[in-house]
């Protein structure tokens, strides 16, 4: 009896483990910095530096709901957001006309990813380790091996048509757009996900492909479905990022994909649901990037926190993969 | 070598019961039985698989301990597993596989590639076996791996040699070969060999002697001559006659008057293990397939519900010829598949036990693609009720339901979707006696409301309580035609086995 009632709160702490460590990491900033960490400044600071991890996050998300896995998502979104950049300031596209393609380009790019793992069925994740490489060459000689930003040349010496930033362009980057953004993906992806057919086929997938094609789901299908809207929101990750920074900035998303998936694993430890969900994802990358706050502002070098993100992931997997961990 | 009383008991089950075997050296015994005999679990304790089992095993007069498979090698036993596959390393050559267990236990450093060549080719020589030393195991066929597992097994010196099944995937020719090849073993280097198969011709042509058994005991041994007969074996292994049969033929009269629901004709799969398969199901009846594990059955199910490619025949439904190319359409065509392994292909295991009834279905509960979860809820419950599942809720995963509780959630996903044919593909494989019984009862409601059932077994016995019709299946062929009330289970038994075909 003791020793099942010492099983069941061990599940349950480990299920919980991402809020309580939020919660923690919550009262044990406050305590050393007072208010400089707990005051409605800071916590737009946190809500806006979660906004582009999370946003990248739930691409991840609904690939991972399927069983399929992206190492090359944020490659991916550097290289869109060139395009974007370039669309916008090389041959001064208005924004709307920039993002459309920019979500265009990251489909089509899409299309060959599931290319490789559909059709020539290479395993999610060396088809999208050997692309990450590609991307990022590819991306490089688009731009000719340098950033985008204002006032700029073009590689081949031309002028840039456009030489200075819309107010609207800016302001995607910014609060409180950007964090409209995020929850606006948020809630779409938790929708789909949660309360859709598509939604409930992907997490069939998930969870055993063959039993799911054997009820009659087309497998490939919902996988291409699933590709298709990670692309959508890789590009919008890449446009707010772009924005942020008022530059394409050389693999200037390629440093997220850790943060990103670390935020999906966390989240898929949260509740023991045991797959990746929208909500979870969010407080995932809550719990990142109050951490990397919190440190920042007790001036933890920054050079550190990579370490920090790390150490989140492999906990998170341990709270995913630790044997035993089925409930009674 | 002799083995007494042997019992050995797994959780709920005494597996083998008190079983005294003896072997003599250069003898080659047939041991036989229907599945769940205890045939592989005896093999498995002789060969030190198992080590909890009671009684005394003597090699040569001589006590011995044999609790794990290094001791049963010591002592000169060697087993060849029905799966060669999972016995040999893809990736290197004959050579190297025949001697991989001298290299992991010899003490040099470096590895000697000619030498051990040079080592092989002799041994295959003595031995006689045509098999190409530099040839990558992945490349020979079932039966040289086969050979060369054999091979092997003599190579440590053995003295007994255990064949499980060695033939389930051989042709004619190859098998031929094989059992060439064991006589000269048994004969020249007085091996005991013990041979497991279900096909009786072949035991018939190669076997001194006769082991059969039966509900984990040995009932009867006797010595195969010329004079043995096939139904004689066949008698023994099913014991008396003894059939549950419930007399249902008066309820079904008018079925035989019933349009033809599903047509199967000519049907061959690309990777050639069926033959030229035809049958047909009418509306309200549940016709049988009997067919021996490896016979293709599994390959039939998921030919005609689209999960495997077919290379000809056609299917018909209502008449009309459809084209499934995969599951999605046969589900369209409203076909229903309950696949033989239930945790690899019947359930998603985390997900709910609502999400497993209403998946086939989803459309129905859903307006634009947002589905419609208190709907959902409401008739998972009802679909409970009715199927009698015992669970805690309708939220609960199904991976923590028993195996019988499963497959009821199984085939009611399919009666939610309302479907017209049902393709059962062995659905009681590891469920308990009373959930047998309700499960049984739902097949005969579906066939009742007009479904067409095909019902896929190894088990004769539950093949003549539920069934119209059977057809028995053999490497691939169907081989029989029968009512099943007019049928006895010798007949189904003697067709399973190819009892027609040598």
């Amino acid at each position: 009896m003791d020793k099942m009632q010492r099983k069941r709160v061990g599940a349950f702490l480990l299920d919980w483990s991402a809020v309580i460590a939020i919660m923690i990491s919550i009262i044990f900033f406050t305590a050393i910095m007072g208010l400089s960490f707990f005051s409605s400044a800071n916590l737009t600071n946190i809500l806006r530096a979660m906004s582009i991890t999370t946003i990248l996050a739930i691409a991840l998300t609904v690939t991972l709901a399927c069983d399929g896995f992206d190492m090359s998502a944020c490659t991916l979104a550097s290289c869109s957001g060139y395009v974007f950049m370039a669309c916008y300031l090389w041959y001064g596209l208005s924004l709307p006309l920039s993002a459309v393609i920019c979500v265009i380009f990251t489909m089509i790019a899409y299309l060959f990813t599931l290319f490789l793992i559909l059709v020539c069925k290479i395993p999610d994740m060396l088809a999208t380790c050997a692309l990450m490489f590609v991307h990022q060459g590819l991306g490089q000689w688009f731009t000719g091996g340098g950033a985008i930003s204002a006032g700029m040349a073009l590689p081949n010496g031309a002028m840039p048509r456009r030489t200075f930033f819309e107010a609207g362009f800016v302001a995607i980057g910014q609060a409180p757009y950007i964090i409209l953004i995020m929850f606006a993906s948020v809630i779409f992806a938790h929708i789909f996900l949660q309360h859709t057919k598509q939604g409930t086929f992907l997490y069939a997938i998930g969870s055993n492909k063959t039993a799911a094609a054997l009820s009659g789901i087309h497998v490939g299908r919902y996988r291409f479905l699933a590709g298709m809207i990670t692309a959508v929101f890789i590009a919008v990750g890449a446009m707010v990022v772009c924005s942020r920074n008022t530059a394409a900035q050389l693999c200037g998303c390629d440093n997220y994909l850790m943060s990103a998936l670390a935020a999906v694993f966390v989240g898929k430890s949260v509740g023991g649901k045991e797959k990746p969900t929208a909500l979870g994802t969010v407080l995932g990358a809550g719990l990142i990037v109050i951490l990397e706050n919190g440190l920042t502002l007790c001036s933890v070098p920054y050079y550190i926190l990579p370490a920090v993100k790390g150490g989140v992931l492999v906990a998170a997997l341990a709270a995913v993969y630790l044997p035993g961990r089925r409930k009674l | 070598m002799t083995a007494k009383n042997i019992s050995i008991e797994f959780p709920g089950v005494l597996a083998l019961d008190r079983v005294n075997f003896t072997i003599h050296s250069g003898e080659i015994r047939a041991v036989v039985g229907t599945n769940g005999a205890g045939k592989s679990t005896l093999m498995k304790v002789l060969s030190g698989v198992y080590p909890s089992w009671s009684g005394e095993i003597c090699v040569n007069g001589k006590s011995v301990e044999l609790k794990t498979p290094a001791e049963a090698l010591k002592l000169g036993i060697g087993i060849v597993h029905q799966e060669v596959d999972s016995a040999i390393l893809p990736d290197f050559t004959v050579f190297e596989n025949l001697l991989m267990d001298d290299v992991a236990s010899d003490n040099h450093m470096i590895y000697r590639r000619k030498a051990l060549r040079r080592q092989a080719e002799a041994i295959l020589k003595e031995l006689g076996i045509e098999l190409q030393p530099g040839m990558l195991a992945k490349n020979l066929t079932l039966a040289q791996k086969q050979l060369l597992l054999i091979a092997k097994e003599v190579h440590k010196k053995c003295r007994l040699l255990i064949l499980d099944e060695p033939t389930a995937s051989l042709s004619m020719a190859e098998t031929q070969k094989l059992f060439q090849f064991i006589r000269r073993l048994a004969k020249e280097e007085h091996t005991a060999v013990v041979f497991i198969s279900h096909r009786i011709g072949e035991i018939l042509s190669v076997c001194e002697s006769c082991s059969v058994m039966r509900f984990g005991r040995i009932t009867d041994e006797f010595p195969v001559t010329e004079h043995t007969r096939t139904e004689k074996i066949v008698e023994k292994m099913l014991g008396r006659v003894a059939d549950g049969r419930e007399d249902a033929s008066g309820e079904h009269s008018d079925i035989r008057e019933n349009p033809v629901m599903l047509e199967v004709s000519g049907l061959c799969d690309q990777k050639n293990s069926l033959k030229q398969v035809s049958f047909y199901v009418r509306k309200g009846e549940i016709v049988g397939l009997a067919g021996l594990v490896g016979a293709g059955k599994t390959e039939i199910c998921k030919t005609v519900f689209g999960a495997e490619k077919k290379s000809a025949g056609v299917i018909k439904i209502n008449g009309k010829e459809v084209i499934l190319k995969n599951p999605t359409d046969a589900v369209r065509h409203r076909i229903a598949l309950v696949p033989e392994e239930r945790r690899k292909e019947g359930i998603c295991p985390s997900e709910s036990i609502t999400f497993h009834l209403c998946v086939a279905c989803l459309a129905k509960f859903c307006t634009c693609s947002i589905l419609h979860k208190t709907a959902m809820g409401a008739r998972a419950r009802a679909a409970i009720k009715e199927l009698l599942v015992s669970c805690r809720d309708e939220k609960q995963q199904i991976q923590f339901l028993s195996g019988g509780n499963q497959q009821k959630v199984i085939i009611g996903k399919w009666i939610e979707a309302d479907c017209d044919i049902y393709i059962l593909d062995e659905p009681m494989q590891g469920i308990d006696v009373g959930a047998k019984q309700e499960i049984f009862r739902m097949i005969k409601s579906l066939a009742k409301k007009g479904a067409a059932v095909l019902y896929v077994s190894s088990d004769i016995s539950e093949l003549l309580a539920i069934t119209d019709r059977l057809y028995t299946l053999y490497n691939g062929q169907i081989t029989a035609e029968r009512k099943t009330a007019e049928t006895e289970e010798q007949e189904i038994m003697y067709d399973m086995i190819g009892g027609n075909h040598g």
